[in-house]
């Protein structure tokens, strides 16, 4: 590792600058740099300028008509500390939760867990059975996708180099729940993880798997298969099934395929049984 | 555009970052620059907690943080037990409980266990600080009397 000199814009208009000026040699961007720090130290990353988005306005959280924003620089322990989003996105708590541990959510962020797209990320598999977006800017003005169009693989998004992530939008409340296997509850990485939302509004599920290269996935016909309301056992135990098969998986060092597609069915069914259809998040 | 080194203050006491580089992680300044050595590397991965420190109150992996990142905080260390009465606290009911053996984790779960009792104060349920505590491994003591400890910092807390 070589040093770097840290950039302290004091307004998105000067970050998007400082972004577009060194647009030959852009530099990194940190947030709470619990993932940059480490590629820097791995030599995957080697800037010699990192832009440090801390004077930035975007440590916010806002609910507004139902639908929360979530600043891209807040910290996650903050996001977890927010009762209404315990209350009515349960399953985002239990995701954001799941998350490292304490001392390191308070300096990590949603939009550095964005930025990074893990394939293991707990934050992606939630915020895709949510129907989050996330909202960027950039010289070109402002544009928002949806994180299913925003992430693409490890490391790998839609993010253009001279643009930066602004906030993310979940835009109802939605009763859910989270499930992952690890080998050790902090600090270590989802052998797989299911998130399993209902939309009130929509009254259809959603199910997302995390977990596995080359990014967390939704899988559309398996939430079909759930039905519109809470589904009775038969339903659930095909649909768990027919999402063991979905998915796309291989073994690696962290789980075999075979024990990762057990691990799919059982704790898909957990979370929709999880899933409380007349408690809160429905309006 | 690198603001001028901001007044970082460590146990209480304005430091100097004179000539530091942007480069330099928290945990380097304190042992190195400051000689503050009671803050412990254990991976720099952000995998052990033994580095942890608070900022502004809240517990934080000093490895994995930017010093040029908290400009203007209050950095509180094991170091600055005698200034800090919850840290004080809790180091003195893990000596009675006798929640260490070599010693090496134990400024990293004594700061994140005060950081928490800061955070959600006494009446936490037990289970909740011991959930807040997972991100500290410890290679000896086998857990049990740290979680004894635990239970002692959260009796003795007002
Ligand atoms: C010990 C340890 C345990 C972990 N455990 C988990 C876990 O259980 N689950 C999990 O999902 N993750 C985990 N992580 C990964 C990491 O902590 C999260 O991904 C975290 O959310 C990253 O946020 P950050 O603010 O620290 O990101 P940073 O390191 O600051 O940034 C990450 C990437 O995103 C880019 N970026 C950041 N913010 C923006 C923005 N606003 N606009 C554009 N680009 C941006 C950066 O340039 C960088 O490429 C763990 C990491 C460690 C070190
Ligand atoms: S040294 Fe920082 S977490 Fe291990
Ligand atoms: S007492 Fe030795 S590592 Fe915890």
């Amino acid at each position: 590792m070589t040093g770097f000199e840290l950039l302290v814009p004091a307004s998105v208009e000067e970050a998007v600058a400082a972004l577009r000026a060194g647009a030959a040699d852009p530099p990194a961007v940190i947030a709470g740099g619990t993932d940059l720090l480490l590629d820097i130290d791995d030599g995957r990353v080697d800037p010699r300028r990192v832009l440090s988005l801390r004077r930035l306005p975007w440590r916010s959280l806002d609910w507004t008509d139902g639908a929360l924003t979530v600043g891209s620089t807040l910290p996650l322990r903050s996001l977890e500390d927010d009762p209404e989003v315990r209350r009515r996105l349960p399953g985002l708590w239990q995701a954001v939760h799941a998350v490292g541990s304490v001392a390191l959510r308070h300096r990590a962020t949603l939009g550095g867990n964005l930025g990074r797209a893990a394939p293991a990320s707990d934050l992606v598999p939630m915020l895709l059975a949510l129907d989050a977006e996330v909202d960027l800017v950039g010289p070109r003005g402002d544009r928002r996708l949806s994180v299913d169009a925003f992430v693409r693989a490890s490391r790998r998004t839609a993010l253009l180099p001279d643009e930066l992530i602004r906030s993310v939008r979940i835009p109802e409340s939605r009763p859910s729940a989270y499930l992952w296997q690890r080998v050790r509850p902090a600090n270590d990485i989802s052998q797989i993880a299911v998130g399993v939302a209902f939309s009130p509004r929509e009254r259809r599920w959603s199910v997302a798997v995390g977990g596995m290269p080359p990014r967390p996935a939704l899988l559309a016909e398996v939430a079909h298969d759930l039905g519109d309301a809470t589904p009775d056992d038969g339903v659930l135990r095909a649909a768990a099934v027919r999402a063991s098969r979905a998915v796309s998986i291989t073994s690696d060092q962290r789980a075999s395929e075979e024990y990762r597609r057990r691990l799919v069915a059982t704790l898909l069914l957990r979370a929709v049984r999880a899933v409380p259809l007349d408690g809160e998040g429905r309006p | 555009m690198t603001p001028p080194p901001g007044p970082l203050r460590v146990n209480g006491r304005p430091a100097d970052l004179t000539g530091m580089p942007d480069s330099e992680r928290l945990l380097d300044t304190l042992r190195w620059r400051l000689a503050l050595k009671g803050t412990k590397e254990g991976c720099r991965t952000g995998d052990c907690g033994a580095c942890t420190v608070l900022v502004d109150g809240r517990s934080t992996l000093s490895c994995l943080t930017l010093t040029r990142e908290v400009d203007g905080s209050d950095v509180t260390t094991i170091d600055g037990a005698a200034d800090d009465a919850e840290i004080a606290r809790v180091s003195r009911a893990f000596a009675a409980a006798g929640a260490l053996q070599c010693g090496y984790c134990t400024p990293g779960f004594v700061v994140a266990l005060a950081g928490l009792l800061k955070e959600r104060g006494s009446s936490a349920p037990v289970e909740e600080l011991l959930d807040g505590l997972q991100g500290n491994l410890c290679r000896c003591t086998g857990y049990a009397a740290i979680v004894r400890g635990v239970a002692l910092a959260r009796a003795e807390a007002p």
